[in-house]
């Protein structure tokens, strides 16, 4: 059942409408799923950051959730919110969550004791300061959080075909049906490529959002 | 939504043995998670600290872990699939044993290579000094030292190990995926809950496990402190 | 601006002529449903595309999955049109017996659809089977011609079909209960390729298929002599928001296409799809041109 290369390049090239199709829709399930991951994590890793009795309750949550294999959380909503982008998004910001949540956290963690006792010598009302010092201070950990939660998203989204959404994963789930080799690779190639650019972008946002770090030679 | 809970206590009443119940899908799980890491444990270690002692492949190995952690998951087991039963294995548990094989070498091959790498210079240098052989420098320095993150690894490995095991139910094998699966195919919305559950306390549990492991295999001076270190090294559990 | 001035002025002498039924621009979108395998999908592109060409918009939600997830689907609106199989239709749908009759499951498929909103329209003289099959060699091996001849082999028999199987009266119960068969199942896919690599593979002796859908010469298909499967036609599925919609044009044109499917035909664009590796939409358009 399976003749022939192992990738028919020609069916790459008559199908360039739906490969550009599926990034179109997993680049906005992704989009969507860190954007909102950030909203909802954002005030919550601020809350952990300043009490820290917290972060134990809220890390636990995020955690489970993080837990509970992908498969079975989409299979387990559709009864309740049918085959739609709802399904699919609530999975996805869940897994983001952990992720965000404790990398922003031990990103605020992380700043240096010293630089908020300067700041708040020099006048820094609270707010400026965290807005002025600590987030800024925070930046490239907290990025490094996008930036996983990005990829692992990205991975995710293709087990969102098993619920009529999936990105890329359609083809890796029509190859799977079809025992067609190329639809397959096809899919789980541009995963990983797509994946892969929002991780370069992601490196070029943290150097732009922290020009300070660049001078310090590694 | 008291039918619900009510339905899925009377699942796993129902499922406590048997064919298909769940003692023996629990098993399967734990059987093809646990031969998985250590055969990838076995095969990545060693290559891993020779490599890190000798100070080479680190950016191959952050490269290797980037595109690893890059493949979905059920891309893997998809691709898994045509290549079994390419080779005569088939389907069921040699794609699933393979896919998980796949997934587990990068977390442990990296850790180990970065972890072995990253022990101070000074110390290597000093033992040399003394006369140790670079194997036992190796085993009698390094790896006591890297032990920490070589487990973080392992861990993390397992994790996702046991975690993805689900998705092997897509392609002919059992497991406590063979619930979410089959109830999904069903509608059977308390089996699908039931066996994601139960996966999620697998990997707790093995988490539990690891924690303990190190415990009993991190000199004390060398554990780490009580603010976490951020997560570059958490695990793509999916 | 202006041409949503005319967009307007055209709405208005739309609305104002058009009594009830919308125009095809602003009524709803239309969504036709597969079930997850190849064949559901060639039809529902059939179905889709000759909606298209009358004008309609609409998409194809393509392979959702087994008729436990697609029922509901259509039922709420989700999606409006599915290519039905007339007996399993009744039997998995409804818990209902078919008589074995394909007009006589489809009229009381109409009647159990009523009370849900949903219409049942004309069969297709083509229909697609649940079959069992076996190796030529293990055939060979035991004489076996039909699902009755199992009963000679005289032990547990490997079992292969979707993981469904399991709930459905014609499915592992049939077998067990009308052929009084011994079977050790393993869950696989809906006649799909996890079924035909074990049944090659020799990991199971008996798979299921759909009869349309089996390409290999070395594979036997079982004939059915009690009878087990009922009249499996292909018909057309529609959640009444849509004729509510646009009126009896719907019903119109896809019985037109729909009594035109035979089971040669089915059996033809399957092998296109799932051997020739082509997609479901070309396969459609194909058989759009040659029957329309």
């Amino acid at each position: 059942m399976n003749e022939g290369p192992l990738v028919r390049w020609d069916w790459v090239w008559s199908h360039l409408d739906d490969i550009w199709e599926l990034t179109v829709q997993h680049v906005v399930l992704t989009v969507i799923a860190v954007s909102l991951g950030l909203v909802i994590a954002g005030p919550l890793a601020y809350y952990g950051y300043r009490h820290y009795a917290a972060r134990g309750p809220i890390t636990w949550v995020a955690g489970v959730l993080y837990t509970i294999p992908s498969l079975a959380l989409f299979a387990f909503l559709v009864p309740f919110t049918g085959l739609s982008i709802l399904t699919a998004e609530i999975g996805l910001v869940g897994y983001t969550l952990l992720i965000l949540f404790r990398n922003i956290v031990a990103g605020l963690d992380a700043v240096p004791d010293g630089v908020i006792e300067a700041a708040t010598g020099m006048g820094y009302t609270d707010r400026r300061r965290f807005w002025e010092v600590e987030l800024p201070l925070a930046m490239p950990v907290i990025i490094a959080g996008i930036r996983i939660a990005t990829v692992t998203t990205v991975g995710l989204v293709t087990v969102t075909s098993l619920i009529s959404y999936g990105g890329y994963g359609k083809f890796i789930l029509q190859g799977l049906n079809r025992f067609f080799n190329t639809q397959i690779i096809i899919g789980a190639v541009l995963s990983v490529l797509l994946a892969t650019v929002a991780d370069v972008l992601l490196i070029r946002l943290e150097r732009r959002v922290t020009p300070w770090a660049q001078r310090r030679s590694e | 939504m008291s039918g619900f809970w009510a339905d899925a206590w009377t699942f796993v009443l129902d499922n406590l043995s048997g064919d298909g119940g769940i003692p023996e899908l629990l098993v399967d799980h734990i059987r093809i998670s646990a031969f998985t890491v250590v055969l990838a444990s076995s095969i990545a270690l060693p290559g891993a600290m020779w490599l890190g002692h000798r100070g080479r492949g680190l950016a191959a190995a952050v490269a290797v872990v980037n595109i690893g952690r890059a493949i979905p998951s059920f891309a893997i087991v998809a691709l898994a699939l045509p290549v079994t039963i390419a080779i005569g294995l088939g389907l069921g548990f040699w794609p699933t044993f393979l896919a998980l094989f796949a997934l587990a070498l990068p977390p442990i091959f990296v850790n180990t290579v970065t972890g072995v790498s990253e022990v101070d210079d000074s110390l290597v240098e000093s033992a040399r000094g003394m006369g140790l052989t670079e194997s036992q420098i190796l085993r009698t320095i390094e790896l006591p030292i890297a032990m920490p993150v070589i487990l973080s690894g392992v861990r993390l490995s397992a994790v996702q190990v046991v975690a993805t095991a689900t998705l092997g139910a897509l392609v002919g094998w059992g497991g406590l995926g063979r619930y979410v699966v089959d109830g999904f195919a069903t509608q059977n919305n308390p089996k699908v809950f039931i066996g994601g559950l139960l996966v999620a306390l697998l990997a707790i549990t093995t988490e539990i496990f690891f924690s303990f492991l190190e415990r009993v295999l991190i000199p004390k001076g060398l554990r780490k402190g009580k603010k976490g270190e951020p997560s570059h090294e958490r695990a793509e559990a999916h | 601006m202006k041409l949503f001035a005319s967009l307007a002025a055209l709405a208005l002498v739309a609305v104002a002529c058009g009594g009830g039924t919308e125009t095809k621009e602003d009524g709803p979108t239309i969504v036709v449903g597969s079930f997850g395998f190849g064949e559901s999908e060639i039809i529902g592109e059939i179905y889709r595309q000759a909606l298209e060409a009358e004008g309609y918009t609409v998409e194809h939600n393509v392979q959702i999955g087994p008729r436990e997830i697609v029922k509901p689907a259509l039922e709420s609106g989700e999606i409006h049109i599915v290519p039905e199989y007339v007996g399993s239709a009744l039997e998995v749908g409804f818990g209902v017996t078919p008589s074995g009759d394909g007009e006589a499951s489809r009229d009381q498929l109409e009647e159990l659809y009523e009370p849900l909103g949903v219409s049942v329209f004309g069969l297709a003289p083509g229909e697609d089977k649940n079959t069992y099959i076996v190796m030529k060699a293990f055939a060979d091996q035991y004489d076996l011609e039909s699902i009755s001849d199992l009963a000679g082999v005289g032990r547990t028999i490997e079992f292969g079909g979707p993981p469904e199987c399991t709930e459905r009266p014609r499915c592992l119960a049939g077998l067990q209960g009308t052929y009084g068969l011994d079977l050790n199942f393993t869950a696989l896919d809906a006649g799909g390729p996890l079924t035909m690599a074990a049944l090659t593979g020799g990991e199971i002796e008996l798979g299921l298929a759909f009869s349309t859908f089996v390409f290999n010469p070395d594979v036997v298909l079982l004939v059915d002599d009690l009878l087990l499967q009922p009249d499996e036609n292909i018909v057309p599925v529609v959640n009444n928001v849509i004729i509510d919609a646009y009126g009896s044009d719907i019903e119109k044109i896809l019985n037109a296409v729909n009594s035109k499917l035979t089971t040669a035909d089915l059996a033809a664009m399957n092998k296109r799809f799932g051997v020739d590796k082509e997609d479901a939409a070309d396969i459609a358009a194909d058989w759009l041109a040659d029957n329309g």
